[in-house]
């Protein structure tokens, strides 16, 4: 199982993105930042699936949001930061 | 008791609010300190009130909708964020305070439009007359928290867009019954307490931004704190330690009852029995009250006084008769010069959407109780 973690600058942008996402019918969560990518010290992102990011993409645009970063979550725990 | 000093504090709330605030103390924790359950919870209901804020009065989205300790620290935060030493400043006759200190305090010019009570459009006049090219900043009380007045705040504003003056509303005794629109008054900050027509509980406030803000405490936020500085973006760049969580929650309740209640109905109800307390305060001999014809441009606040008689003699002699009003200058003495009331103060009388006609009687029957019953009426 992969998921994608969508990096938000802060909690209130992460609820905010997660409840776009939502309203979308894509399932998201909002999580803390694990530590191996925490470059900032602490915050938030969302999970969301697998299959689900290039519609997420699509839906955060028109929203006006934009995660700061995006990895790609294993499920043994690597992480893998995606091009943007 | 009863209670008709809503404008200081609701003191009755919804049951809802009560019942919030005590989930919240023992369930939760603080938004943004942890993933925990405890903390999850909290941040749930933080972003739940910030959505409900946004919405009610809107606002671009939940991050411009900041929590404060009340009016008074959104005031501050307003005018730290957006004025500078010896900037000359407008402001109107019905000031409180928390508006005035927080000018004096950072050096401000400040210059007052005074205005006829009751009069929206000698406001918009004083206003037009004064804005000149140095003017750095305008401030305006949405509803004087003295006389009711509701002045005329989106029309000041769109002057002040015009000619580019940053702006500032104090919605204290506006928001949850008169219609609060940030979009529409176009302003840099509305500052708003939590614990008055918003039936939230003491210690709670909204700051609504436009974007120009400044920091004007510094600490933990839960974000980006690997870095000594405050974070750049809102609402933490604001909000500066642990929240409020209990009073969050009680807050987010307040404004789902006003939301499900309607704050026009709200705002009829409150405009009802003001012209009943007008009219029969009207019919007390030796008793001058300061209302507008008709109820126009005037929220759930009246103020009154009583010939020969100091308005904290009043007060206190109806407090003895088992109704509770506020007395002297209310924190606004700029509303006082403006009105003409300044050396005796007034007797201010506030309701809720708790408030019924039977108060209202109950504080007729009083004051024509204390009030001298010899000299001309």
């Amino acid at each position: 199982m992969i998921n994608y973690l969508l990096i938000c600058r802060s909690l209130t942008y992460a609820q905010r993105t997660a409840k776009a996402l939502e309203r979308a019918g894509i399932g998201a969560a909002v999580v803390r930042i694990p530590g191996s990518i925490r470059t900032e010290g602490c915050g938030y992102c969302v999970k969301i699936p697998e299959n689900r990011l290039s519609e997420t993409l699509v839906t955060l645009q028109k929203h006006d949001l934009s995660p700061s970063r995006i990895y790609m979550m294993y499920s043994d725990g690597r992480l893998w930061e995606v091009p943007m | 008791m009863t209670y008709l000093d809503n404008a200081a504090t609701t003191l009755i709330k919804p049951r809802e609010v009560r019942s919030a605030v005590i989930r919240a103390m023992d369930t939760m924790t603080s938004p943004g300190r942890g993933g925990h359950p405890y903390a999850m919870r909290a941040a749930e209901t933080a972003f739940k009130c910030r959505e409900i804020a946004a919405r009610m009065f809107n606002a671009e989205n939940p991050e411009h909708v900041v929590f404060t300790a009340n009016a008074t620290m959104g005031l501050n935060i307003a005018v730290n964020s957006l004025l500078r030493r010896g900037d000359r400043v407008l402001v109107t006759g019905y000031e409180h305070n928390s508006v005035m200190r927080a000018l004096e305090m950072r050096g401000a010019d400040i210059t007052v439009c005074p205005s006829e009570l009751f009069e929206p459009e000698s406001a918009v006049m004083a206003f037009d007359r004064r804005m000149t090219k140095d003017v750095k900043l305008a401030v305006v009380n949405h509803v004087s928290n003295v006389f009711g007045y509701i002045l005329p705040a989106e029309r000041i504003g769109k002057m002040c867009r015009e000619r580019g003056i940053p702006y500032i509303v104090d919605a204290s005794q506006s928001a949850g019954s008169v219609k609060v629109d940030f979009r529409a008054l176009g302003a840099e900050f509305v500052a708003m307490p939590g614990h008055k027509g918003l039936y939230g509980p003491q210690g709670t406030g909204i700051l609504l931004c436009g974007g120009r803000a400044k920091p004007l405490i510094a600490g933990g936020t839960g974000s980006g704190s690997a870095s000594r500085k405050m974070p750049g973006w809102l609402p933490d760049m604001l909000e500066a330690g642990t929240h409020n969580t209990p009073g969050i929650a009680g807050l987010s309740a307040g404004l789902s009852f006003v939301e499900k209640t309607g704050r026009e109905r709200i705002l009829e109800h409150e405009k009802e029995l003001i012209m009943t307390a007008a009219k029969g305060l009207g019919g007390i001999r030796n008793v001058t009250v300061y209302a507008s014809e008709h109820g126009f441009a005037q929220a759930g606040v009246l103020s009154f006084s009583i010939r020969g008689m100091d308005s904290e003699t009043a007060g206190e002699k109806l407090a003895g008769r088992g109704i509770a009003v506020r007395a002297g200058l209310h924190c606004s003495p700029e509303a006082h010069k403006t009105a003409g009331t300044f050396e005796t103060g007034t007797v201010r009388l506030s309701v809720s959407a708790f408030t019924g006609k039977r108060d209202i009687y109950r504080l007729l029957s009083a004051v024509e109780d204390i009030a001298p019953k010899g000299g001309k009426g």
